[in-house]
């Protein structure tokens, strides 16, 4: 489906932006960029639905169904979140995890790098580890958009490479991706490298006070930063 | 499995021994008589078995077992390791309705008055809650509550009759021996009640553990199991602290300890072995008790509990700071 935002203001109490429209095509990978403190985390926990919006409304859409942020149930089925950070101190297994959201067949089949973990703590795993299980885990929840914030944050190089790859294999089975990040690199190397059937859909959006500002996805390094700074 | 049928056993054998010993020698084939009432009993012997004896055990066990999972489930909405009834100063809630209705003579049961203190202070923890998001604040929130309660409870005691400060001092003390047969099965009844309430709402805890915004974006409402979670708290701490005392460490200190021994997995299994560890060790510590009353030493249960519980917490904190930055 369609993700719509339709003069959507995102806040605690005060708004942090104008309002903002936009429209994210299913199918692509939709990339926000933008400094400390412009709001990314607070304009995904808003799309998720965790937070109210100041103004305006999220939707999904397609020619036949229209979905709210208030139907939780159903935009549960629709949007899963991946946090920056995967969470600590938790006594579950990865199997464990896994089985919150589907069945861990399903996951191993498509991530196979998840089968040795499966019955290890997912607190006792690395970073890197942890991240894969939490995006696997999310892909389980909603075939259709995924909600990453800062997802490689934590990461070192290898690390990163296969989280690109996870959400490559999510676009390819029909998902869309909203992934909120400060990795310029990441970003430029995946608009570079995926096959184009796949980034053909996708999007880079700088985020700022002003609202939503698009980037082409073929920009260069540069112009990324230039556009943040 | 298998550890898990010892440890029944172990359970078992020590509620058995609870039983079976005490200032009165009861020979074993009494015992069991006076417990099935068949026969011609000792009728003082039937007496200390079923009125004393029984009760105290089934008290003591049940207690452990409701402060264990109290323990789990603090722990487990704070995502804090160091969260427990008492640490979080909801315990002096409960010590501050108790002190309220026994030192002012209020006309109220004193569980009523005790579950009220708590709500009160799991409502300003529901309130505050946001705030809590180091281990040090949950502590430091707790240690002024515990310091408040005391105040107010010292300015009560001046005025108090010598009669109602007696009775507060010594159920400040803690013991399972207070109970009568009924409330021991009101215990069994809470303890029905919290353990199919925990393994129902298990994946919901489950996914609460991963962290509160993906725990929502993955289906659980964050109201409904907040609002759960302080009533059957507030009712079941109010209870056993009301019955038992201000009981310390055995909320705190008995998920850790399932967790050296154990592998931890998520709440369905933990639900079963903090039980159980909570069972053993609250029989154990009134074991404790037991033996310094049969030799006229007459040891507090709070006392026994925190000699036995303080160690156990600081062998995990010396085990698992480096975690906690």
């Amino acid at each position: 489906m369609n993700l719509v935002l339709n003069n959507l203001q995102v806040g605690h109490k005060l708004p942090l932006t104008k309002p903002m429209s936009a429209s994210f095509g299913a199918g692509g990978m939709h990339v926000l960029l933008g400094a400390n403190g412009a709001g990314k985390t607070t304009l995904l926990r808003t799309v998720l639905g965790v937070q109210a919006p100041l103004g305006g409304q999220v939707t999904m859409e397609t020619k036949m169904a229209k979905l709210h942020t208030t139907d939780a149930q159903a935009w549960g089925k629709h949007a899963a979140f991946v946090p920056s950070m995967p969470p600590k101190h938790v006594g579950l297994t990865v199997s464990e995890v896994l089985a919150l959201s589907g069945s861990e067949e399903e996951a191993v089949s498509h991530h196979p790098q998840l089968e040795p973990w499966l019955n290890r703590r997912l607190s006792a795993l690395s970073d890197g580890q942890a991240q894969q299980v939490m995006v696997a885990r999310a892909m389980l929840q909603s075939k259709d958009w995924l909600m990453l914030d800062e997802p490689t944050a934590f990461l070192d190089v290898r690390g990163q490479r296969h989280l690109w790859d996870m959400l490559t294999t999510h676009l390819q089975q029909g998902g869309s991706v909203m992934l909120a990040t400060h990795d310029l690199r990441g970003v430029h190397r995946w608009m570079q490298e995926a096959p184009a059937d796949v980034s053909g859909g996708s999007s880079i959006h700088v985020l700022s006070s002003s609202g939503l500002s698009p980037l082409a996805t073929d920009a260069s390094l540069d112009a990324m930063e230039a556009a943040l700074s | 499995m298998k550890t898990r049928l010892v440890f029944l056993l172990m359970l078992l054998l020590a509620f058995g021994l609870h039983i079976a010993f005490g200032d009165v020698d009861i020979a074993w084939g009494a015992l069991a008589k006076a417990l099935l009432s068949g026969g011609d009993v000792n009728e003082l012997h039937a007496t200390i078995v079923k009125e004393v004896r029984l009760p105290r055990a089934i008290t003591a066990m049940v207690s452990g077992t409701l402060l264990g999972w109290l323990g789990l489930l603090m722990q487990t909405w704070f995502r804090n390791p160091l969260a427990g009834p008492g640490v979080l100063g909801i315990t002096s809630g409960g010590s501050l309705g108790v002190a309220l209705a026994v030192l002012l003579g209020l006309a109220i049961p004193a569980w009523v008055a005790a579950a009220v203190g708590c709500f009160a202070v799991l409502l300003l923890i529901g309130v505050g809650a946001r705030r809590f998001v180091s281990p040090v604040t949950t502590l430091v929130f707790g240690l002024m509550i515990s310091y408040a309660v005391s105040a107010v409870v010292t300015v009560l005691q001046s005025s108090a009759t010598a009669e109602a400060l007696q009775t507060f001092v010594f159920w400040g003390m803690g013991t399972f021996g207070k109970a009568s047969f009924i409330q021991a099965m009101s215990f069994v009844a809470l303890q029905v009640l919290l353990g199919a309430w925990m393994m129902h709402r298990a994946s919901w805890l489950d996914m609460w553990t991963l962290g509160e915004d993906l725990a929502q974006t993955m289906g659980v409402p964050k109201a409904r199991l907040n609002m759960e979670i302080l009533l059957i708290t507030g009712l079941v701490l109010g209870v056993v602290t009301s019955v038992c005392g201000p009981l310390a460490f055995l909320g705190l200190a008995t998920p850790h300890v399932y967790r050296f021994f154990h592998t931890e997995r998520g709440h369905l299994d933990a639900i079963q072995g903090i039980g159980m560890w909570g069972g053993l060790l609250a029989l154990l510590a009134d074991g404790v008790v037991r033996w310094t009353d049969s030799v006229a030493m007459h040891w507090p249960l709070n006392a026994v509990l925190a000699i036995l519980g303080a160690p156990v917490v600081l062998a995990v904190l010396w085990k698992r700071t480096h975690d906690w930055s």
